[in-house]
């Protein structure tokens, strides 16, 4: 079931990766992300997604197999192979008693940055909104500031590999919004690859070009949101926003081919189709000539948390 | 190109060191500890002036050295113990906070990072001695007049710092080891004072039984040479006056019977210790946030 192929050319690799903590295994992992992907990385709480990220960071040894990181190993032949790699942490723990550029600073200083340091450190906090607090101590920062900085400290100097430990969390919307597009951009061109983990379901499909669902730490799929979606779900979901639907128009919706059930909440309307057939066209078609309002037609928006669900369900988890 | 890389590594650890003595100095250890100097340095000598003043008990004679007190009269517990104070948290409170993880994701060799954090704790510990040096003179001068044999200082701070570096190294690879912060800090105790302790008994022993083995198990233990290296240094360099000053603060003996021999135990200790935690510290996993 699982695709452990990539698109470019190789950046992160596994390569039958177990990582054995005695109480707990996670693998073994096969993977491999090309250069230009953003993956989203999915999977229950303890399904192995952060011991997958700091093993790419050679912060952990594989028990077996290997991990190579711009076909270097982590581990042996670290600085180069995070050359131009950056990580932000779920729940970064950033000392208190630094200032964003304090940090900022050292980081260049780790990364032996060659250029202006200074703006450099002022180009990443106005990128994540934090030139205001630059000189602010890390403790006096709120929890969705602190997450921004860790953002802003994985994107100083030239990195070409972002790996994201749940980078949106404790963001508002606008900031995820903004997070969101500041990713999208680091991708343009092909140059850069995002890996990130998320439990934001929506996130990951409209951001990733490819995503990962992992569990007790096997990849169970592998592909694009609609991929994984067609896969794991045998069924697809429509909503209809319409007006002055008949009961006649919805008894037609009802015998239209492969529609199995059809959910009316007020205005809404959801339909769920036998596999995954694009009814629409035929079904605005008919709405429209009932003499309906349409307002929307449109695919539901939670499938990737249904096939997510679906997808852990068909592996035994039930939550 | 090899040389930039050069440049890069030091600049690096440069970095490290100056993170770390920041971080030591935020958790105020390091400043409490500057206050306990200044206390331990400065009372002691108002109190022995006013005591003994024109009581005959201290030679006029010996007022010149007078701050060989304050200098020798530290090392063996408290300096000692501020060496194991700055470095049992050097590398655990690190992993007890998670911050670790974020400094060695980045591309920078675990060597350096390590380097940094040995370096960057010693040279605040260093800051301390020097400070000890420097306000033992001052309360000397201040409440005993001027102070002689005042130009082997500088090889007696070496000397104290490379003697404190047993200690410290110990703590620092306890630390690494254990990962916890509470518990780095009293097996690092535990260790400095039952070596003290045992020391005292074993001595007794010895001199009782006369049974060299007692003896000899006692030069070998921690603190024997870290106490008497200063003393192997400066005896030669002062006048004979200054062993009623010695006497006083305790420090009049040495264990191991010569200098070579406490340099070559304080150097065993301190590279088995530093290699312990290095190698450690390049096997084992970094760990997350604890505690």
């Amino acid at each position: 079931m699982s695709n452990p192929s990539s698109q470019g050319p190789s950046v992160l690799q596994f390569q039958n990766t177990v990582k054995d903590y005695g109480s707990k295994k996670i693998g073994p992992v096969d993977l491999n992300i090309g250069k230009g992907e953003i993956v989203g990385f999915l999977g229950p709480n303890g399904s192995g997604k952060t011991t997958c990220m700091r093993l790419m960071l050679g912060l952990i040894r594989p028990s077996s197999g290997n991990v190579r990181v711009n076909g270097y190993d982590p581990i042996s032949k670290h600085v180069e192979a995070l050359n131009h790699v950056a990580y932000s942490p779920e729940l970064p723990n950033i000392q208190t008693f630094l200032t964003p550029t304090e940090l900022l600073t050292l980081v260049l200083h780790e990364l032996g940055f060659q250029g202006d340091k200074q703006d450099e450190i002022r180009r990443v906090l106005e990128l994540v909104g934090l030139i205001e607090y630059r000189d602010t101590k890390v403790g006096k920062l709120s929890k969705g500031m602190v997450q921004r900085l860790s953002v802003a400290q994985a994107l100083i100097g030239s990195p070409e590999l972002l790996i994201l430990d749940e980078p949106m969390l404790g963001l508002d919307p606008a900031g995820s919004a903004h997070f969101r597009e500041i990713f999208r951009e680091f991708v343009m061109g092909g140059k850069g690859t995002v890996f990130m983990s998320s439990h934001m379901m929506n996130e990951v499909e409209s951001l990733c070009t490819s995503v990962l669902i992992i569990h007790s730490g096997r990849i169970l799929f592998r592909g694009s949101s609609s991929e994984v979606i067609r896969k794991v779900l045998d069924y697809s979901v429509v909503t209809v926003e319409a007006q002055g639907l008949q009961q006649e128009t919805i008894n037609s919706i009802k015998e239209m081919p492969n529609v199995s059930q059809v959910t009316i909440n007020n205005q809404t309307i959801e339909i769920i189709i036998k596999g995954h057939d694009d009814i629409r066209p035929a079904l605005s078609d008919l709405i429209v000539k009932s003499g309906a309002k349409l307002y929307t037609i449109k695919t539901a928006d939670n499938m990737m948390e249904r096939a997510y669900i679906e997808a852990l369900k068909k592996n035994g988890v039930d939550r | 190109m090899e040389s930039i890389d050069k440049m890069t590594r030091v600049d690096i650890i440069i970095s490290f060191i100056r993170y770390e003595m920041k971080r030591a100095i935020a958790k105020r250890k390091v400043l409490a500890l500057l206050a306990f100097t200044i206390l331990l340095d400065t009372f002691p000598y108002y109190a022995l002036s006013t005591a003994t003043n024109g009581t005959g008990f201290i030679p006029l004679a010996a007022y010149p050295y007078i701050w060989v007190a304050g200098v020798f009269g530290l090392q063996p517990l408290f300096l000692n113990f501020t060496a194991i104070l700055i470095a049992a948290g050097a590398m655990s409170e690190e992993y007890e906070q998670g911050t670790a993880e974020l400094l060695l994701s980045k591309p920078v060799r675990r060597n350096d990072y390590f380097a940094g954090k040995f370096l960057g704790g010693f040279i605040l510990f260093l800051i301390i001695l020097a400070f000890n040096i420097l306000l033992s003179v001052g309360s000397a001068f201040t409440f005993f007049g001027p102070q002689a044999s005042l130009e082997i200082l500088p090889g007696l701070f070496i000397v104290q710092a490379f003697s404190s570096l047993i200690f410290y190294s110990l703590a620092f690879m306890l630390g690494e080891l254990v990962r916890r912060s509470s518990l780095a800090y009293i097996f690092s105790s535990a260790v400095f004072f039952a070596s003290f302790i045992i020391s005292g008994y074993l001595g007794l022993i010895f001199s009782l039984t006369g049974k060299e083995f007692y003896g000899t198990v006692q030069i070998y233990l921690p603190t024997s040479p870290a106490n008497s290296l200063p003393v192997q240094y400066a005896s030669p360099l002062l006048p004979q006056t200054v062993g009623i000053v010695l006497r006083f603060v305790g420090a009049d003996n040495t264990i191991v019977p010569t200098i070579e021999l406490s340099v070559a135990i304080l150097l065993a200790y301190t590279l088995v210790a530093i290699g312990v935690a290095a190698g450690y510290f390049w096997y084992a996993d970094i760990s997350r946030r604890m505690g």
